[in-house]
C-alpha cells in the first residue's frame, strides 16, 4: 500500500466477501428448492430466494468494484483520496441500504414492503434484478454520486493513466445507466427497453470497462509488463466491447415487440461479443509470459489469469451459443440461459473482483504477499470454486437442451412442469456442485485468517530463490 | 508501399500501377453491373467474376497499401485468409440460391 | 509489441499491432455482415434482386472511385513522408480528406432519395441489409477520416518524420481498411444478382 487512503478500499471488499458468502447460501437453498419445491416454506419462499441470490450478487460487486476503485485510483493517480471520509461514510450508507433491504425481503412479503417504502409514489419495483424499494434505489444513487465524485476530484487533481480513465469512464457508465431504473413505463415494451438499459448495458458494457481496467491493473502490478503495453491491449479490448456490446443489445430486443430487424442486428453485433473477452484471454496470458518479474503473490496471478478464461468461456463462449435469433427462438428463457448466467457473472465479475481483492488484500494488511500456506488454500478455493461452477454450468447446459427440446422443439411438447420433473436428475448435480462451490467459498475465506496467523508468526510468503527472479530479460 | 527509390517522372510507382488498376477492375464491375437489363442483372457467371474483381482488388490492397507484400511468418497472409471467409460465404450462397 | 515491431520490421506489418487486431476484429463483423446478407439473399432472391435494382450505381462506382483514390493518397502521403517531404504528405491527407468528405455527400444524398421515398429498416429484408450494412460502413468512413484528420494534424505540426511516422502508419492502414470493405460491399449490394 503507497498511499495511506486506499486503505478505505478494506472494509469494501470485507463486505463484499460476506455478501458473497450471503449470496452463495441463498444459492444452495435454491438449488434445494428446485428439487424439493418445499423447502424452507412458507419462511423463505423460492421467488425471494432468488431476489436474495441475484441482489446481493449484484451488490457485493457494485461494492468490490468500489473498494477495488478506492484502492487503485490513488496508486494510479499517484496522490491520495479526494476525502476517505466520505468514502467510509459511503460504505456504511451502503452496507446499511444493502442489509435493510435484504431483510426487508425476508421480513415481510414483496406487496407490502413495495407499500412500506412508498412504491406509489414512484414505482420503481418488480422488475427482475431492479427489486430493490425505490428508497434503496435512491440510496445507491446518492452512495454513486458520493463516489464518483471522490474519485473523479482525485483523478482530476492526479496522474490520468487509461487504467484510471477508462475505469472512471466505466463507473460512471455504470451510475448513469442505473438511472434508466427509475423510469418504469406502463408500456411493457418500453419498459423492456428502459429495463435492458440497465441490465444489459451494465454487464455487456459499462462493467467490462470496470473489468479491463482492474485485470490491467492488476496485471501491471504482478507482472512489471510496461504499461504502454497493456494500454494498448486495454484500449483494443474495450473499444471492442463497446462496439459489440452496445449494438449487441439487439439481442435481447428479439421478442419484445421491437422491430423485426433487431434479429439480424442483435445476432450479427452479439456474436462478435466473444471477442473481447478471447482477446482478454490472450493479453492476460501474454502479460504473463512477458513477465519481467515473479511476484510473490502467485495466488493473484491465478486469479487474474482465471478471470480472462472462465469470462471468455462464460460470457463468450455460453453466450454465443444462444445469442443467434434461430436459436434464441427456442431457447430464450431456459436453463441454457441459467446456464450462461451463472458461468458469465462467475468468470467475468466475481473472479475479477477477487483477483482485485486477492492482489490488494495482503497490501492492505501490510505484506506484499500472504503466506504460502495461506496462498496454496486460495488457489485451492480457486480450482474448487471454478470446477464445481464449470460442473454447475454444464448441467444446466444439459438441463436447457433436453428442456429445449421436450418443451419446445418436438413435435408432442410437453408442459412445463412435467418437463421440470424430467430434468431433476440435472437439477440434484447441480447441487452436488453448488455445495461443492460454497465448499470452495469456505477455504477461500479461511486463507485469510491463515494470512493472518502465519503474518503474526512471520512466515514468509516465498522461498528467497524465487522471490523477483527476471524471467525472459 | 510506394518504391522507396526516388522516382523519375516517366517511371511509374508501384503504387500507383495499383491504383490503375483497381480504378479499372472498379469501373469494370460498374459496366457488368448497368450492361445487362436491370430486371435481370448480369446472371451468376458475371456475378461471381465481379466476387473475384472483389477479392483480388482487397488482396491488392491489404499487399500493397496497407503494406503486407514483403512480409513474412503469418501476418503476411492475414488480409488474404480473412478475404477466404466472406468470399466463400457469398460464392457458397449464389450458387446455392441460383 | 511496440518492441518486437522495432526489432522484426519483416515480420510485422505497418503500424500500430493493436491496430491490426482492432482491424482484424472489424474485418470479422463484416465478414459475418456480407455471409448474413448472401444467406439471407438465399431466403427470398426474387426480393433482393428486385429491390436491388432500385439501388443507384452510378453513386456507388463514384464513392468506391472515391474511396480507392483516397487510399492512394494515404499512400503517396506515407511515401512523401518517408522522402522527409513533410508538405507534400499533409497535402496527399488533406487531399484523402476530401475524397471521404465526396463519399460521405454522395451517400448521404442515396440515403435521403431513399428515406425521401419512404425506405425504412423495417421496409423489408433487403432495404434492411443495403441500409445497416451501408450505414454500419459509412460510421467508419467517418471513424477514418477522425483519425486521418487527427494524423494530418500532427504531421502539419511536425510530429512526424522520415525515421518515425508510425502514428502515420496505423492511421493509413485503417482507412485501407475502410476501403477495403467498400469493395466488396459494392459489388456484392449494388451488382451480384
Amino acid at each position: 500500500m503507497k498511499y495511506r487512503s486506499q486503505a478505505v478500499a478494506r472494509p469494501y471488499f470485507i463486505a463484499a466477501i460476506g455478501l458473497f458468502l450471503a449470496q452463495i447460501v441463498f444459492g444452495v437453498i435454491l438449488g434445494i428448492q428446485y428439487v424439493v419445491g418445499d423447502f424452507l416454506f412458507p419462511e423463505i419462499p423460492f421467488n425471494v430466494a432468488r431476489m436474495v441470490h441475484t441482489n446481493t450478487l449484484i451488490v457485493w460487486i457494485l461494492m468490490g468494484f468500489m473498494g477495488a476503485a478506492y484502492y487503485l485510483i490513488p496508486e494510479e493517480t499517484e496522490r491520495e483520496l479526494y476525502s476517505p471520509l466520505l468514502a467510509h461514510v459511503m460504505f456504511w450508507v451502503f452496507l446499511a441500504a444493502a442489509a435493510l433491504t435484504v431483510a426487508g425481503y425476508l421480513i415481510v412479503p414483496y406487496a407490502r414492503l413495495a407499500e412500506l417504502t412508498g412504491n406509489d409514489i414512484l414505482p420503481t419495483m418488480g422488475r427482475e434484478f431492479l427489486e430493490q424499494p425505490t428508497i434503496t434505489k435512491v440510496g445507491i444513487v446518492i452512495v454513486a454520486l458520493a463516489f464518483l465524485f471522490n474519485i473523479g476530484m482525485t483523478v482530476l487533481k492526479g496522474r490520468k493513466t487509461a487504467v484510471s480513465l477508462v475505469m472512471l469512464i466505466g463507473l460512471l457508465g455504470l451510475a448513469l445507466l442505473f438511472l434508466f431504473s427509475f423510469y418504469n413505463p406502463t408500456n411493457l415494451v418500453l419498459d423492456k427497453y428502459y429495463w435492458w438499459w440497465v441490465v444489459h448495458l451494465w454487464v455487456e458494457g459499462v462493467w467490462e470497462l470496470i473489468l479491463g481496467s482492474m485485470l490491467a491493473f492488476v496485471l501491471i502490478k504482478t507482472t512489471g509488463v510496461d504499461r504502454e503495453v497493456v494500454e494498448k491491449w486495454l484500449y483494443v479490448i474495450i473499444a471492442m466491447a463497446l462496439i459489440t456490446g452496445l449494438v449487441g443489445t439487439g439481442h435481447h430486443y428479439f421478442w419484445i415487440g421491437a422491430p423485426e430487424y433487431w434479429q439480424w442486428w442483435g445476432s450479427i453485433f452479439s456474436a462478435l461479443e466473444p471477442l473481447p473477452f478471447f482477446m482478454m484471454t490472450v493479453f492476460a496470458f501474454n502479460m504473463v509470459n512477458q513477465r519481467r518479474r515473479n511476484h510473490p503473490n502467485r495466488a493473484a496471478v491465478l486469479w487474474a489469469l482465471g478471470t480472462s478464461v472462465l469470462a471468455f468461456i462464460g460470457a463468450g463462449v455460453w453466450g454465443f451459443l444462444h445469442t443467434l435469433a434461430p436459436v434464441n427462438f427456442y431457447t430464450h428463457g431456459s436453463q441454457i440461459t441459467a446456464a450462461h448466467g451463472h458461468m458469465a457473472f462467475f468468470g467475468a465479475y466475481v473472479l475479477i473482483n477477487i483477483t482485485m481483492i486477492s492482489y490488494a488484500m495482503p497490501l492492505l494488511n501490510g505484506r506484499e504477499a500472504n503466506s504460502m500456506r495461506s496462498q496454496v488454500l486460495e488457489m485451492w478455493s480457486f480450482w474448487l470454486m471454478s470446477v464445481s461452477m464449470v460442473f454447475i454450468t454444464l448441467f444446466l447446459t444439459g438441463a436447457g437442451i433436453l428442456q429445449v427440446f421436450l418443451q419446445r422443439f418436438t413435435d408432442t411438447p410437453l408442459p412445463f412442469m412435467v418437463v421440470q420433473e424430467k430434468i431433476a436428475l440435472f437439477y440434484w448435480l447441480r447441487l452436488i456442485s453448488g455445495l461443492v462451490f460454497l465448499g470452495g467459498l469456505v477455504v477461500y475465506i479461511t486463507s485469510f485468517f491463515v494470512a493472518a496467523r502465519d503474518a503474526r508468526q512471520g512466515i514468509a510468503p516465498v522461498a528467497k530463490d524465487a522471490e523477483l527472479a527476471p524471467v525472459n530479460p | 508501399m510506394s518504391s522507396s527509390n526516388p522516382s523519375r517522372s516517366f517511371v511509374i510507382r508501384p503504387c500507383t500501377q495499383v491504383y490503375l488498376a483497381l480504378m479499372g477492375l472498379t469501373a469494370t464491375t460498374y459496366l457488368i453491373g448497368t450492361a445487362a437489363a436491370p430486371e435481370q442483372g448480369p446472371g451468376l457467371g458475371l456475378s461471381l467474376l465481379v466476387l473475384g474483381f472483389a477479392l483480388l482488388k482487397s488482396h491488392l490492397i491489404g499487399d500493397y497499401f496497407m503494406g503486407l507484400r514483403g512480409l513474412h511468418g503469418p501476418w503476411r497472409w492475414v488480409i488474404l485468409l480473412w478475404l477466404l471467409i466472406p468470399g466463400g460465404l457469398i460464392l457458397t450462397a449464389f450458387v446455392l440460391s441460383a | 509489441m511496440t518492441a518486437t515491431i522495432a526489432t522484426h520490421q519483416d515480420r510485422y506489418p505497418p503500424g500500430d499491432l493493436a491496430i491490426w487486431i482492432f482491424i482484424l476484429a472489424e474485418l470479422a463483423v463484416f465478414a459475418i455482415f456480407f455471409a448474413a446478407y448472401a444467406f439471407a439473399r438465399m431466403g427470398d432472391v426474387a426480393l433482393f434482386d428486385h429491390y436491388q435494382a432500385t439501388l443507384d450505381k452510378d453513386a456507388a462506382l463514384l464513392n468506391s472511385l472515391a474511396l480507392i483514390t483516397g487510399s492512394y493518397c494515404v499512400v503517396r502521403a506515407l511515401a512523401a513522408m518517408r522522402e522527409d517531404h513533410r508538405a507534400a504528405s499533409v497535402r496527399w491527407l488533406i487531399a484523402a480528406l476530401g475524397m471521404g468528405t465526396l463519399f460521405l455527400v454522395v451517400k448521404s444524398l442515396e440515403y435521403a432519395h431513399h428515406l425521401a421515398a419512404g425506405v425504412r429498416l423495417s421496409t423489408n429484408t433487403f432495404y434492411m441489409f443495403y441500409l445497416s450494412l451501408t450505414f454500419f460502413h459509412f460510421m467508419h468512413v467517418i471513424m477514418g477520416m477522425v483519425i486521418l484528420a487527427a494524423v494530418a494534424w500532427k504531421a502539419h505540426r511536425g510530429g512526424y518524420s522520415a525515421r518515425e511516422h508510425t502514428g502515420m502508419e496505423t492511421g493509413g492502414v485503417y482507412w485501407h481498411m475502410v476501403d477495403l470493405v467498400w469493395l466488396i460491399l459494392f459489388p456484392l449490394v449494388y451488382v451480384m444478382r
